[in-house]
Order: C-alpha cells, then structure tokens, then sequence
C-alpha cells in the first residue's frame, strides 16, 4: 500500500497538547492515512466485534491470507489440535536466527485476537486459537456451514458481459468518483455522471471533501493526497470509509465486509446470483455498482458481475499481477506522462481526469485531443503544495505515470528514478524553501537568580522530555507548552522547600 | 525569582533569523513580536504572530526568486 504518511512534517507539532485556537502552522498538518487490512483491524475494532467478525468464514480467509507466512504456518499446524499448545513447543518449530519473524508473527496473531494466551495444567503458558476464528477457517478450507450467498446457480446469461467490458466499466464508474471530487464532474448533470447523496457523504466523513461555506463542496488535503495513490489503494481506502458510515446507514459492519470479501474471491468475467441476499446486502450490493465494484445490469436484476476492482481490493501481491494485466489492457493507465529537464512535462491522455490531476500541479500550456502540454513552475507547485500535496508525492505521482521510453532514457547520473534529476531536485526544494521555519509553541523560562536554580529546573524538564531549547550561560530554556504546568508545579514546590 | 512567558520557539538558519530581527526592529508587521533572542538558530516570539509572518516570508521567497524558464519558448 502507498504510504502517504511520508509528509514532512517539518513544523514540529506541539506535542499533541490538543491546544486549540492556534494557527494551523504551528501544528503539524493532518496528512491521509491510508491503512492495510491488518492495521485497519487493529486500530478500528475492539476484541469483542474482532470476535464477531470471525463469525463469517469469509473475513477469516481473508485475514488468513494477509499473515505473514510464519503465522499462517502455525495457525495451519495447530488448526485441528483440540487442545492448547505449549508456547515453548511453537518456538521450536522455528530455527533460532529466524527468531524475530517469529516474534513478529505471534504478536501479530496476538493483536487480530486469533489466538490467546491461556494456562495449562504444569504451569505453562500456551496458546489457543479463538473458537470462532478456528470454526471459520476450518469451515473455509473443507466445506460446511450454511451456504455462501453467492452461491447459488443461475441460468446461463443471455447476453454475457466479457472481462474487458467489465474493466471498462469499472474505471468509468470508480472516475465518476474522482472526477466529482476534482470537479470536473458534471455536478448537476445526467445519471452517467453524477454520484449519489451517498457517495459524497462518505467523501465528507473521509475528508476528502469539506463542505465550505461560500463554494459549497471542496476538495480537501487528504482528497487530493487521495488523488494521486494508486486506483487500488484509493479503492480500498474508501471502502473503509464506507464501512465506518455504514452502521449509522443500518447496514452491518460484519456482514458487509464478509460480502465484500467474498467478492474479492471470485471469479473475474462469471456471473453471480443475487439471490437470498437480504434486503442490507442488495443496498450495498447498489451501493458497490455505484462505485464500479460489480457490474449489473438493472437494479432488480439477480445477476451481478464482480469487476477488478472487487477482485483487487484486498490482497497486496495479487494487486501486483492484476495491475499489470489491467495496464495491458488500458495503456492510457500506465505510463503516459514524459517530464524534460527543461520542466515541461507531456502527457499523453485524452482523460480529463488525468488532466485535472496534472493540473493540480503544473500549468497548463497546450492542449492536444491526445496530448497536453504543461511545465512545472515554481508557482504552481507551490499552488499545491499550499493545497496539502507534498513534494513527494507529486513526484512518486510522475514516476508511477512515466511514459515507458522515460525509463528507457541513459542518464549520466546514476538515479532509481526516471525522472530528470534536476527536476526532482527542484520540486524538493520548492517544498523545503516553504518550510524555513520550525515553530514549536512553549514557555521560556529566564532571569533565574542562581545557577543551581536553572539547572534544578532543566534538568527536571529534561528528565520529563519537555524541554526543548536551553543555555545556561544566560540561564534561559524553553518548554513545550504542554509541559508547562508540569514544570511550573515542580518549581513551586522546589522554591517552597529550598526556602 | 523566575520569568515565564509563553510564545512560539522558531528554529531557523543564520539569514532568516536575520531576516526576523530586521522585521522586527522596522516594526514591518506593525508592532514589535520577539519575545528574545536566543541563540543564531533561535528565537522567540509571539503565538498571534506566526501566521502574518510566515506570509511576510512567504512574499519575500517569491521577490527573491526569478522564473527559470520562458513559457513561450
């Protein structure tokens, strides 16, 4: 998954004193955050709704699918021991120089409640896997249990839909989407393009989108973060945006998830039934069609076809393979964009989303039907990067686009990158040159009458990690803000007893 | 005794700071808004001020930087 969180954050932030009132510089500026499915687990969901998650057989596939290699070995090897298991006997399946993958993967079994400690007969600690978790795996590796609702068999489709119809149609749908949110959109137009109450809700509560008061909706900081990740990982973050609204929609959590990740196991270009959903499910089921995830044909139809979108939303190596078959198929997705080292940047597209993207950060000179022509100016990145882009990203955005003869290209500077050098350089320091100043909010202390005194009173705010800036020739030091009253009731009780 | 004030701690380089006391001493942001002047990479000011400052500085980046290339070329 990109990791967005890669912002520099050079202003350092106070301390997360929670202050309020404060210009927005001197606290550190709220960057997107885009989490894995593991982590998603971790931070969201207590052990208790862990717990009920694992009732469905196939939120444990997936979760199984996403341990590391270790963990999945030790759930497979104690899967069908009805017993709890020394914790001394599962350290001896590993060789000891792998130690640390080992302690990686127990506490990471250990923090998604699959399994847990408990204490055996002897004294000794062992561990159990969750009933629940161990019931669903079981049931998902040999069979049993009620039916998936998928499942059931329909009648061949008459007019059957092929895969890359079902690519088409994704993408055009999932740009609906991007294209509100750069609002190139038709905003009160026809249905083909417009998006629901609904998706533009969860846009809100992601925020990615804000609503302002003199333009009504606009794109935030973290929105046009979003922008530039890749579709996968745009896909997947704002699912889980979509699942934490959809409790207050009546919709469940579990039952969601489970759903969606059933269609991430299925089979791309077949058809499925939507038969015995309830009536919760055909809402998300209209609510996935929306953003492009399955294909159907009318909304009463049983019949829906998981696109690459469903397919892609979970795991991190399939994601790989899939985006490659996908670039194949729709080159205008992978490298389009050719940057000189003269600024200019060319990029072959027809898409006005792609458009508008670039147009977040570089001016716009020509326009083409297959071709524009822009430059990158010191203006128009700093236009972004006040807009919340970081330098960082706009360069990982023109890497992950570069046309295929930009890798092609010798240059005399050995760099990973593509990119020209001097280019890359520039955006960077356009970034810093905004950035001159570190501003940390605290409390100076000076005017100490004796030496003692100050060092008394440093060393205390040093030993509580407040102090951030000291001297003792002219006795002065600064303290975090938060560590103000900290200090200060110190002082009063060490003046109190010194007198 | 001890004094205790509240404020901002800017980290900067030698030139900016400069930069900083020579606002402060023409009273360029209408009043003056350092607290004290800690070392060569420090300084201390007041909290209501950055904002203001920071487009003031904002504004000298951009007088002092030149376009790099010609749009018309």
């Amino acid at each position: 998954m990109a990791d967005t969180k890669s912002g520099t954050g050079r202003y350092s932030a106070a301390g997360g004193s929670g202050t309020t009132g404060l210009s927005p510089l001197v606290q550190g500026p709220a960057n997107l955050e885009c989490k894995d499915f593991q982590e998603y687990l971790r931070t969201r969901q207590t052990p208790e709704t862990l717990e009920k998650l694992y009732n469905y057989p196939p939120i444990c596939l997936a979760v199984f699918r996403e341990l590391p290699e270790i963990a999945r070995q030790f759930i497979i090897r104690i899967l069908f021991v009805d017993q709890p298991v020394p914790q001394a006997v599962v350290t001896s399946w590993g060789a000891q120089r792998c130690a640390k993958e080992q302690a990686e993967a127990t506490s990471c079994l250990t923090a998604l409640n699959v399994w847990r400690v408990t204490a055996i007969p002897g004294g000794l600690s062992a561990w159990e896997l969750s009933p629940t978790f161990k019931k669903s795996v079981r049931q998902v590796l040999l069979g049993g249990g009620k039916p998936w609702p998928m499942t059931n068999t329909l009648e061949k489709d008459s007019k059957p839909r092929d895969i890359a119809f079902l690519d088409t149609y994704a993408m055009s749908r999932w740009r609906c989407v991007l294209h509100y949110m750069v609002g190139t959109g038709n905003r009160n137009g026809t249905d083909a393009e417009a998006i629901s109450p609904d998706a533009v809700r969860i846009l809100l509560h992601a925020n990615l989108m804000k609503r302002d008061e003199r333009d009504g909706i606009t794109i935030t900081r973290q929105g046009f973060q979003f922008l530039l990740l890749d579709t996968r990982a745009q896909v997947w973050h704002f699912m889980l945006q979509y699942l934490d609204t959809c409790e207050e929609r009546g919709i469940s959590l579990p039952e969601c998830l489970s759903m969606l990740f059933q269609l991430s196991f299925s089979t791309l270009g077949r058809d499925y039934s939507s038969e015995g959903m309830n009536s919760q499910m055909l809402t998300f089921l209209q609510h996935l069609r929306e953003f492009g995830l399955v294909f159907q044909r009318k909304r009463k139809e049983g019949r829906f076809y998981p696109t690459r979108l469903a397919l892609n939303v979970t795991s991190k190596e399939a994601a790989a393979t899939a985006s490659v078959a996908m670039d194949e198929e729709a080159t205008q997705d992978c490298g389009y964009i050719v940057v000189e080292t003269n600024y200019r940047v060319y990029a072959y597209t027809d898409s006005p989303l792609q458009v508008a993207v670039l147009g977040l950060f570089t001016e716009l000179l020509y326009r083409f039907p297959n071709l524009v022509v822009g430059v990158l100016t010191r203006d128009s990145v700093r236009q972004a990067l006040r807009g919340g882009i970081t330098a960082e990203q706009i360069v990982s955005y023109l890497e992950q686009y570069a046309h295929p003869n930009m890798r092609m290209v010798e240059s005399a500077i050995q760099s990973k990158s593509c990119l020209p050098p001097t280019v890359v350089d520039q955006i960077k320091l356009w970034e810093l040159e905004r950035n001159r100043f570190t501003y940390t909010e605290g409390v100076v202390y000076n005017q100490f009458l004796s030496h003692t005194d100050f060092v008394t009173l440093r060393d205390y705010a040093q030993s509580i990690h407040m102090l951030v800036w000291q001297n003792e020739r002219t006795r002065t030091m600064v303290v975090q803000k938060n560590g103000h009253d900290d200090v200060k009731r110190y002082w009063k009780k060490y003046s109190k007893s010194g007198v | 005794m001890v004094n205790v004030m509240k404020g901002v701690l800017v980290e900067c380089d030698p030139a900016m700071k400069q930069f900083l006391l020579h606002l402060d001493e023409k009273l360029a942001l209408g009043r003056k808004f350092i607290i004290q002047d800690l070392d060569e990479n420090h300084l201390f000011i007041s909290t209501d001020i950055v904002e203001v400052l920071q487009a003031r500085v904002d504004d000298l980046m951009d007088r002092i930087s030149f376009p790099l290339h010609d749009k018309d070329a």
